[in-house]
């Protein structure tokens, strides 16, 4: 195959620099210049899938009824630490309508998610995997749930991260609870503490959040005796199918995974979990497609979190710099095996010569974490943009003052990299004037009613986006002049599928309503999951190669038919412009009968030696009623500097709909654990708080939208997730400002507000 | 969720006769149908309410006071125009009482009876003392919204925003049963619950609330209500507070302060009250009354800080007395 | 008067304008039984337990949480979703709204809201964004399209 190479590629995912091995092929095109037209790009188009999204007709993995289908619920444990030593499932078979068990005892051997059986001896926390049953309807199952008898021998077991680090908690490892998670280190934290004129030093604490989307995890499958089709509500297309083909060793062909709408995820839903394997081996079993969908309860107890985390952060001042920064911090993984590291922030975000940063893993008996919308990212910059202002203050230097000194450079402080691009200057300048900055007052304002003070506060967000290798894209047309784009992507809420479709349009010379985009099919080449903001950055300039291909193909084609050279004429709207005549493109195509012209299109790697990244600010404006604690946000600003902006409606939804979760986790989200029974006392959405209409405050949106060129030839980069990044602190960091009282710990609940405006003595 | 058969009587008399033991009443079920799919209540039968036509609306009875008949829903309640001309603090205490829908289905009656939100009591897997258990988990556990005084052997606390409001308006219940029909004072529907009385509320078994009534001695009362939320809507007050008063001259007579959210019932101290008669409502009455209110009050380790709202909110509940 | 079930026995409902009967048990919420007996899969699942708003249908012109309905308890009653909405292939104003305001992102929470913002604007035809937002307090939504939601319902309003 001509200019076919094999190359390495390096791409960032959260925060970790991976290499792969990518095949590419054919040149890339370069990316538009700075101000280019476009008919598309840029422009605010309403989602072109919105129809089915209002009303109701979008097909969800809940929605999926298949004829015969059967329904499947886990048993799960109780204890927070068990061993299984037997289980008694007569009774549940005898129940009329119970199809199958499965449990420890029976399990056919699986390895899944690095452990060698879905099935544990020993259960670890209270919704541990003991048993599932399928059964004609949910209400047998559930009934059959209830007379499986199982044999427990309850171990010490322990929840909370504080208490997994002490000394006296149970072990749940040989090793003990607290694992390394990477350091870091630049200059000589040492010797800048040692020049530090002033030093803070403080302890923050952010609290386990739970993804909470609304559609829970879940999975339908059905076997049709040559081919599993799994329906599922997730990230990632591909990394279901990769899991389950290698958890039931199937041929990767004989996985087919499909996931047309999903009901959100925010990381929690990259790649599967086992309630997918348990319909797969129920179905395959009896030859009926199975559905296995978790309840609200469940989804809180078993489908992933943020980790709460515990940081102390040390900051050395002096001449109104930061001359040393340290950071230390502890995150309750759980059983998850990994952790979001809190310290991505601190190492990478601010020109500081002098850090050292040390992250631990500490597991407990609680649920694993996964991924969360910026996972460390938004605790650590919790701590890192809250002990900033702190510094700011000893030193009595304006907030935003001392972040730009340090935010200047163009080189990436950790690999030493230049930035492909860098305008986060730019965000503060926009976000200052936008909040009105100006007025400003180091000891803050007064508010608009008795006991109330307002606020302003600030904090900086830096995160990956570039996304990169491999990703596909195809496009052919129909012979009615439409064209059909088929990515292996899936749309998880933010819109890629009309942000593809505009990229497609806009290269081709297509209206939007011209291009149908078919995503969520495994039977597609491949597409990224969803995650670590690498959707569009990846899969839209395989988009626009494709399309670009199959325009100049068409092109060539038309002046075939039209007996004109192809270099004089171009597509606008649908319709073959040459010298003197409009011919629309059906016309053409009609006359080439079953004739097909497809292009491709695949992404090439990242630049070398340049670091892509994404940057932001956001602005908070509150008042806090300082005799009840209250927290009002009252306005939030947020700027990022993200490349170039393929839809700017969609791109501000992003925007706004990470501020409110970010609210959330700043204001009221906060798992609730019984460190005695180890069990989550809010695995509902009752008293796990998500943010309602009534707390949402005005969000303004803006972009430095200057196309990202070296980044890719779309000149864009992720937004999934800055704008989640950085609210919370700039919220603790505007009530700090309003009330002198400083609230280290996220959630800001009523509690923790009243207790540091009493010990600031700020309840006047 | 446990299996039942369901009966929609068109009469009161119908509905009293079918309330057998191993029957319960439905209503609006915002509370029940949770109850039940939770294994937490697990009647046989299910008697529906809302079939019955004479249980709903609100009258103005001459002489008489306001009559709220137990079947009306929430919605009615909030946006009736009679009671925001005469009791607005009955509406204003709806105002942030769950969401729009809940207040739809949800009726008076059933507000009243709603069962605590205790997480160990929700929570079928914990046999907690009110279920008849052994003890109160919240007390050694998870216990940052629970009760800081008036608790015995268990620590909920109410969960009614009405409840409050209508105490506050001396409200009395009309009770009917297959025996017959009696009449209570609203607060008395309230246990805290202890020793053998493993409960909430004092209604027997094959009772019904037919109607709240606020009397008319009542109706010259200036009445506010606040609440304290961890967010800005849809939560269970954390604090919640009803305050009215006689008030002649810039002088507070006859006032009555319940709080919602720190008690197993609906919490009033006569004495604390008794203090406040014939002030301003000054600031300093205001925090004395604020203070024998909650005088006994023993905070759980994460629920100390419902003690200082519950004072600056009976201080602002008792000041918007005077300067509204 | 005769107690009905536990078991399954027939219910006739009157769903979007059609007189329907459906087999199911008293126990059986109205939310299931449009899903999986109607399949009326529009109006979704999230939590179950009346906190989240995203099973919101109209019965008897008011928004109620499907989830908390008994189907049993909708006999004689009217009950609408939102498949009933659009006329003809026609949306409802409000169904536009949302599509031209990106009032959504996943979209799972998007029929209850809309579903809301109806029964609002036929209540209360003048509704302002106050007016708005107070309505859909009850329908969470996790991906945060709030402002863009309450934008649609007055936009809607304006409109209708």
């Amino acid at each position: 195959m001509p200019g076919l190479r094999v190359l390495v590629s390096k791409d960032e995912f959260e925060g970790e620099i991976y290499t792969s091995t990518v095949i590419v092929e054919g040149n890339d095109l370069p990316a538009p210049k700075d101000g280019a037209d476009s008919s598309e790009i840029g422009r605010a188009r309403p989602r072109v899938d919105g129809r089915s999204r209002v009303s109701g007709t979008a097909r969800y993995t809940q929605d999926v009824i298949l004829p015969g289908m059967l329904h499947a619920l886990i048993l799960r444990s109780p204890y927070p630490r068990a061993r299984v030593r037997a289980i008694d499932t007569k009774k549940a078979e005898a129940l009329p309508g119970v199809r199958g068990i499965l449990h420890r005892f029976n399990v056919p051997e699986i390895e899944f998610r690095s452990e060698k059986t879905i099935f544990r001896e020993e259960v670890r926390f209270v919704g541990d995997d003991v048993a599932a049953v399928v059964a004609d309807d949910e209400d047998i199952a559930r009934v059959a749930l209830g007379l499986i008898a199982v044999d427990y021998e309850i171990l010490p077991h322990v929840v909370d991260l504080e208490e997994a680090i002490r000394d006296k908690a149970p072990k749940l490892t040989p090793e003990g609870n607290v694992f390394d998670a990477g350091s870091y280190k630049r200059g000589d934290a040492r010797k800048g503490f040692k020049d530090a004129v002033v030093t803070v030093e403080a302890t923050y604490r952010t609290s386990t959040q739970m993804h909470n989307a609304l559609e829970t995890h879940g999975a339908v499958a059905s076997w049709d005796g040559d081919r599993l089709t799994v329906w599922e509500s997730t990230q990632g297309i591909f990394e279901v199918r990769n899991m389950i083909k290698n958890a039931l060793k199937m041929d990767p062909a004989k996985v087919h995974v499909i996931c047309e709408y999903m009901g959100g995820g925010f990381g929690a839903k990259l790649g599967t979990y086992k309630y997918s394997l348990y319909a797969s081996l129920f179905s395959m079993r009896l030859g009926r497609p199975v559905r296995c969908i978790l309840s609200r309860r469940e989804e809180n107890l078993a489908a992933g979190n943020r980790s709460a985390t515990l940081q102390h952060l040390r900051l050395g001042g002096k001449d109104g710099r930061i001359v040393a920064l340290e950071h230390e911090s502890w995150s309750n993984s759980g059983q998850g095996r990994w952790a979001a590291n809190p310290t991505g922030p601190t190492n990478t975000l601010y020109d500081i010569a002098n850090i050292a940063s040390t992250a631990h893993r500490v597991m407990t008996n609680a649920g694993a974490l996964s991924a969360f919308r910026a996972p460390g990212y938004v605790e650590g910059t919790f701590a890192l943009e809250s002990a900033v202002d702190e510094l700011a203050a000893a030193m009595n230097v304006d907030p935003l003052t001392l972040r730009r000194r340090h935010a200047r450079s163009a080189i990436d402080p950790r690999t030493g990299n230049r930035y492909t691009l860098k305008r986060l200057m730019d965000c503060y300048a926009i976000g200052a004037k936008e909040i009105g900055w100006s007025k400003r007052k180091a000891a803050g304002m007064r508010g608009s009613a008795p006991h109330r003070r307002r606020g302003l506060g600030m904090a900086t967000q830096i995160c990956g986006g570039g996304g990169g290798p491999p990703a596909y894209a195809d496009v052919h047309f129909e012979t009615d002049g439409t064209a059909v784009l088929r990515v292996g992507v899936q749309d998880i809420g933010t819109g890629t599928r009309t942000a593809v479709a505009q990229i497609c349009a806009d290269e081709i010379g297509l209206t939007l309503d011209q291009v149908t985009v078919r995503i969520g099919d495994t039977d597609a080449p491949y597409g990224p999951g969803s995650g670590g903001s690498v959707t569009l950055a990846s899969i839209g300039p395989a988009v626009r190669l494709a399309a670009n291909e199959a325009r100049a193909k068409l092109l060539a084609a038309a002046g075939g038919v039209l007996e004109v050279r192809a270099d004089e004429l171009r597509l606008e709207r649908g319709v073959v412009v040459s010298k003197g005549a409009r011919t629309p493109l059906r016309e053409i195509l009609s006359k080439l009968s079953s004739s097909t012209i497809v292009g491709t299109g695949l992404r090439h790697p990242n630049p070398t030696g340049l670091a892509i990244k994404t940057f932001g600010a956001h602005f908070a404006q509150v008042e806090v009623d300082v005799r009840t604690g209250e927290i009002f946000v009252e306005k939030i600003v947020a700027v990022h500097d993200i490349g170039r902006i393929v839809n700017p409606l969609t791109a501000a939804s992003q925007v706004q709909g990470g501020v409110m979760q970010a609210l959330g986790f700043a204001l009221t989200e906060e798992r609730i654990v019984d460190r005695g029974l180890g069990r989550v006392m809010n695995a509902n959405l009752e008293w796990y708080e998500i943010p309602t209409a009534m707390d949402a405050p005005e969000i303004v949106v803006r972009f430095v939208d200057t196309p990202d060129r070296k980044a890719n030839n779309l000149g864009a980069k992720g937004l999934g997730e800055p704008p989640i990044i950085p609210t919370a602190a700039a919220v603790a960091n505007a009530v700090a400002n309003a009330t002198g009282a400083r609230v280290r710990h996220a959630p800001m609940t009523r509690a923790r507000v009243l207790e540091a405006l009493a010990i600031a003595g700020a309840m006047a | 969720m446990s299996l039942f058969s369901y009966a929609r009587p068109r009469a009161l008399a119908e509905a009293l006769k079918l309330l057998k033991n191993g029957t319960i009443a439905l209503a609006g079920g915002t509370d029940l149908v949770t109850l039940v799919r939770h294994g937490v209540a697990r009647p046989d039968r299910l008697v529906d309410l809302t079939g019955i036509a004479g249980l709903r609306g609100i009258a103005r009875e001459k002489g008489r006071g306001i009559r709220i008949g137990a079947l009306t829903p929430l919605s009615v309640v909030e946006h009736s125009a009679e009671l925001a001309k005469l009791m607005p603090i009955v509406p204003q205490s709806l105002r942030d009482a769950a969401t729009p829908q809940i207040r739809n289905m949800g009726t008076v009656g059933g507000n009243l009876l709603q069962r605590n939100r205790c997480w160990y009591f929700r929570d079928e897997g914990v046999p907690c003392w009110l279920k008849g258990g052994k003890r109160c988990f919240a007390v050694d556990g998870e216990n940052r919204y629970h009760a800081v005084v008036g608790a015995h052997e268990c620590w909920m606390v109410s969960p009614s925003d009405l409840a409050p409001a209508l105490i506050a308006c001396d409200a009395e219940i009309e009770i009917s049963s297959s025996l017959g029909k009696r009449r209570m004072k609203l607060a008395e529907l309230f246990i805290a619950p202890h020793g053998r009385e493993r409960r909430e509320h004092s209604i027997r078994a094959g009772e019904l609330i037919t109607a709240v009534r606020i009397p008319e001695k009542a109706l010259d009362r200036r009445g506010t209500y606040l609440k304290a939320m961890e967010r800005k809507a849809w939560s269970f007050a954390i604090v919640s507070v009803a305050a009215s008063a006689r008030v002649k001259d810039g002088k507070a007579t006859d006032v009555r302060l319940v709080l919602g959210g720190v008690a197993p019932v609906p919490w009033r101290v006569p004495a604390a009250e008794k203090l406040l008669e014939g002030t301003a409502l000054d600031d300093n009455a205001c925090l004395l009354a604020a203070d024998a209110l909650l005088d006994g009050a023993q905070p759980l380790r994460d629920n100390g800080y419902k003690v200082t709202l519950a004072r600056e909110l009976v201080r602002r509940a008792l000041r918007s007395l005077v300067t509204a | 008067m005769q107690f009905r079930g536990p078991g399954a026995l027939d219910i006739s409902l009157n769903v979007n304008g059609q007189d329907v009967t459906v087999h199911v048990p008293p126990h059986r919420s109205l939310l299931d039984t449009v899903r999986e007996s109607l399949g009326l899969t529009g109006t979704k699942k999230v939590c179950n337990e009346g906190d989240c708003g995203a099973c919101t249908v109209i019965v008897d012109g008011r928004p109620v949480y499907s989830c908390l309905t008994l189907a049993i308890a909708c006999e004689g009653r009217t009950v609408e979703t939102i498949e009933g909405l659009s006329r003809d292939g026609k949306l409802h104003v409000v169904q536009q709204a949302f599509i031209d305001h990106d009032a959504y992102q996943c979209g799972f929470c998007t029929p209850g809201q809309v579903m809301s913002v109806v029964a609002l604007l036929r209540a209360n035809p003048a509704a302002r964004e106050d007016d708005v937002r107070r309505a859909v307090a009850g329908n969470l939504c996790r991906c945060g399209a709030y402002n863009n939601i309450v934008a649609a319902g007055v936009a809607a309003a304006k409109k209708s």
